[in-house]
């Protein structure tokens, strides 16, 4: 079975920063996979570079069989890959409903000659879309928010707005990044509770850069440590664990000072 | 003949680059596109005249004044209208509207108060010195002579003065700048002080090189000059220098018989932008600007 | 003063302010709701004066056939700015944007063959006639006066620009109000998040630049019916500062803010014609228009620092930063 996602050595520099130096790993369908490794790593940089925020130096990344390195952003998660941000990046000027509503591909309604050709369509559509939005929020628990300001939520509900948004996608590959952090413990829970249900129900694929190693060790099939912008380590949870490399790229950023 | 048109571009290329850099240390510093700037050179230009033709001095002490005049007035707005905007945290979008808002009161004003009639400094137009195939007239002398002076001090006190580094240092990165403790408020007087300076001496030596000139000459500056800025990339100081000098020179070159016919000569301007244009798809963020990291 | 009492004056401000409406409504699209830093819109007013002139003048067309090529031509005239432009970063944006619509006008000043040059419209035809397009206009309009049985044309002018206004207005709310215009607002909002949402960004942008465009070029349209005569110097940059200021009063990214704006500015625009008292009085009365400008920079600064969501605009929306 071809892996979903195929990294095969991925260079990105900022000036002379080498920030990514030759990633290579897989993802395979339906896991979830934890990428860990020291602060400056490279792993939101890497992330950057799947999502098409970045645009790779050199390499290749393959998903679904297919080159997505040098796509636009927009189509690459229009592929079927959705990337999150650590702080969850809502549209804070619009309603947690309309967030949710934007949240759907290929809405004949959001073409111009959509409206003008396909009225009827583009009707329906958006009948779907509030349908399958509402249960989402109602899903998530925040149906009683859904004609506020996105703007007014708190840290916590921004996140359950993230990953509502996310599954609206219905994405094929999720990248997370950090989802875990500055969440309170039981809203730790929920989320997980919800990842895990994510690819039991649907089938979705994770790859999720994540400090709290706890977390990753719990829920990860399979883990990929980073450090200086390559792969160091990639292998079951246990194995990492007490891999001599991993060990020591950790404790000597430890003692190095932080940034 | 192409060295004529080279020399000639040379001598607005310094006028845009003096301009350029005045704007730049302003956007450098407060990300504040100055739209009024265009009308502060006319002012500096206009108070020149003043105190050259009416009051009879000097063109070098009116040119002095001139300058002077400008660099009061460009603190006098900083106090009366960019700081209150700075302590209501405006955004990029509002300071470019009030500098808009206030680019109309300056240039009217400088209307109202002195009319919209031509003048000129008291130079001898006729006065034309020759080097070989190049003829360049006294105005355009003290132009381009003033003008590389300036540029070359200009540079030495960036690179090398606590003040210039400062400066530099703050463009790059504002917040870090001040929690290092520098004394920001000092640094955005100064910043505007030369801004001031050096669009009053803009305005003058335009007015030199142009020979006569009105209120309006100031906006029609602007835009050269702003593509310039934008060239060279909005907030490098040495990228506003190079972006001027360019934008002079190729504007001036393109109208050379040389380059198929040469381009139509009102139609200059237009080359600039197409120059900046051009430039831009290649490099969005121009020669020495910073690319957004995403 | 009496020219105060004269309906026809006020009709005239009306007209103006009707065409004023489009133009800022075109801009509330580009900006209010795309975000883009539109400061060239006066070029898509003179595409479309000068495209309906220059065929009913030169190419003997029907006016009927003439000015929707206008706006069609001001259409691409918004494609042509944003396909190599749109990427830019907002401030480079916004100064090329400037330098278009002043080129704009640099062609429409030089290419004397083609525009009339510096003269304007007059010169459009052969050496020694003065030309006209207006003529369809006119008996149009007379047409339309008799039937609502209006007594000047001024008035029925009004009705003309206003029913126009409110369809335009009417039609942009309706399409704000569609998925596509959430797009809009979306990108608007934070377009970043937007791309990672699936939509592509550019080309939104690119739609909401050129149907600004349109609207401008419907406003230049009617600026050429009402005056019968224009140069390039009708199409400064002026004009784009105050298609901004009506914003600003309105309110950005409110459609129905926009007609507001225009009547508060016309309002302003003509009232300050009448300002006898001092310290006008000691300027002579071609020195007043400078005092009329310098008073509506000091208004817009005073909104920018005071009053930034305009009359009408919502906090909490509030595009201004």
């Amino acid at each position: 079975m071809s892996a979903l996602l195929e990294v095969q050595d991925v260079v990105r520099r900022f000036g002379s920063l080498r920030a990514v130096d030759g990633a290579s790993f897989d993802v395979q369908s339906n896991s979830i996979t934890g990428l860990i490794g020291p602060n400056g790593a490279g792993k939101s940089t890497l992330f950057g570079t799947i999502a098409g925020s970045l645009k790779p130096d050199s390499g290749r990344i393959v998903f679904d069989g297919r080159r997505i390195d040098r796509r636009p952003a927009y189509r690459v998660a229009r592929s079927g890959v959705v990337r999150t941000y650590q702080a969850a990046r809502v549209l804070t000027r619009m309603t947690v409903l309309d967030n949710l509503m934007l949240a759907s591909i290929g809405h004949p309604g959001e073409r111009l000659t959509g409206i003008v050709l396909r009225p009827r369509g583009s009707r329906k559509r958006e009948r779907e879309t509030r349908q399958h939005a509402e249960e989402l929020l109602a899903l998530v628990g925040l149906d009683s928010h859904a004609r506020e300001y996105a703007g007014t939520l708190s840290g916590g509900q921004r996140k359950l707005l993230d990953l509502a948004r996310v599954l609206m996608l219905r994405p094929s590959l999720v990248l997370l990044d950090e989802p875990m952090a500055g969440v309170s413990p039981t809203l730790r829970v929920q989320l997980l509770e919800h990842i895990l249900a994510m690819r039991r129900e649907r089938g979705i694929t994770f790859l999720i850069v994540e400090h709290d190693l706890d977390f990753v060790m719990q829920a990860a099939d399979r883990v990929v440590v980073m450090n200086e912008g390559r792969v160091l380590a990639a292998g079951e949870p246990q194995e990492i664990r007490s891999n001599e490399l991993v060990i020591d790229a950790y404790l000597g950023k430890a003692h190095a000072p932080a940034g | 003949m192409f060295l004529q048109l080279l020399v000639n571009g040379l001598v607005t290329g310094s006028v845009y680059a003096i301009a350029a850099v005045g704007v730049s240390l302003v956007y450098g510093l407060l990300r504040l596109v100055n739209f009024a700037y265009g009308d502060m050179m006319a002012f500096g230009a206009l108070i020149t005249y003043g105190v050259n033709g009416p009051w009879h001095q000097s063109l070098i002490v009116a040119a002095l004044a001139g300058m002077a005049a400008t660099a009061a007035l460009a603190l006098l707005l900083d106090f009366a209208l960019w700081k209150p905007l700075r302590s209501r945290r405006a955004g990029f979008m509002s300071m470019f509207l009030a500098s808009i808002g206030l680019a109309l009161v300056l240039r009217q004003a400088l209307l109202l108060f002195g009319s919209a009639q031509p003048r000129s400094f008291r130079v001898n137009p006729y006065r034309v010195f020759v080097l070989g195939s190049v003829r360049i007239s006294e105005a355009q002398l003290i132009a381009i002579v003033a003008a590389a002076a300036t540029i070359v001090v200009v540079a030495l006190l960036l690179a090398y003065t606590t003040t210039g580094r400062v400066l530099r240092a703050m463009a790059d990165d504002r917040s870090l700048a001040a929690v290092a403790g520098i004394n920001v408020e000092r640094a955005i007087r100064i910043a505007w002080l030369s801004s001031g300076l050096l669009a009053g001496l803009a305005g003058v030596l335009a007015g030199l090189v142009e020979y006569s000139f009105d209120p309006n000459f100031g906006f029609q500056l602007l835009l050269p000059v702003f593509a310039a800025v934008v060239l060279g990339g909005i907030g490098s100081a040495y990228g506003a220098l190079a972006g001027g000098l360019v934008l002079g020179v190729a504007q001036e070159v393109s109208t050379w018989s040389g380059f198929a016919g040469g381009v139509n000569p009102t139609y200059k301007p237009v080359v600039a932008f197409l120059v900046l244009t051009i430039a831009l798809l290649i490099r969005p963020q121009g020669f020495f600007g910073r690319a957004r990291i995403a | 003063m009496n020219v105060l009492a004269s309906g026809s004056f006020w009709a005239f401000v009306g007209v103006v302010a009707g065409i004023y409406t489009i133009l800022a409504l075109g801009l509330q699209v580009q900006f209010g709701f795309a975000g883009l830093l539109n400061f060239g819109q006066v070029a898509f007013m003179a595409i479309g004066a000068y495209t309906m002139a220059i065929l009913v003048v030169k190419e003997g067309w029907s006016m009927w056939l003439a000015a929707p090529l206008g706006v069609v031509a001001a259409g691409i005239g918004g494609l042509v700015l944003g396909l190599p432009t749109l990427r830019l970063r907002a401030d480079y944006f916004a100064i090329v944007t400037i330098a278009f619509s002043e080129i704009i006008r640099y062609v429409a000043t030089n290419e004397t063959a083609l525009t009339g040059g510096s003269q304007g419209t007059i010169a459009l035809g052969s050496v020694g006639t003065a030309a006209q397009y207006n003529g369809q206009w006119s008996s149009f309009e007379a047409r339309v006066q008799h039937t609502l049985g209006f007594s000047s044309p001024d008035a029925t002018m009004l009705v003309i620009v206003w029913a126009t206004a409110l369809i335009l207005l009417t039609l942009t709310w309706l399409a704000l109000r569609t998925p596509w215009g959430r797009v809009l607002r979306a990108i608007r909002d934070d377009e970043d998040a937007a791309a990672s949402l699936g939509k592509n960004v550019f080309a939104y942008k690119l739609q909401a630049l050129a149907l600004g465009a349109v609207l401008a070029g419907i406003a230049g349209l009617f600026y050429a019916w009402q005056f019968s005569f224009f140069s390039p110097d009708d199409f400064q940059p002026l004009l784009t500062f105050f298609a901004w200021m009506i914003l600003l009063l309105g309110g950005i990214g409110r459609v129905w803010a926009v007609p507001i704006g225009a009547l508060v500015f016309g309002l302003i625009f003509a009232g300050t014609r009448f300002l006898n008292f001092a310290p006008f009085s000691w300027f002579a009365s071609d020195e007043r228009a400078y005092l009329r400008l310098i008073i509506i920079g000091l208004i817009i600064l005073l909104l920018v620092v005071l009053r930034p969501q305009g009359l009408l605009g919502n906090k909490r929306e509030m595009v201004l930063e």
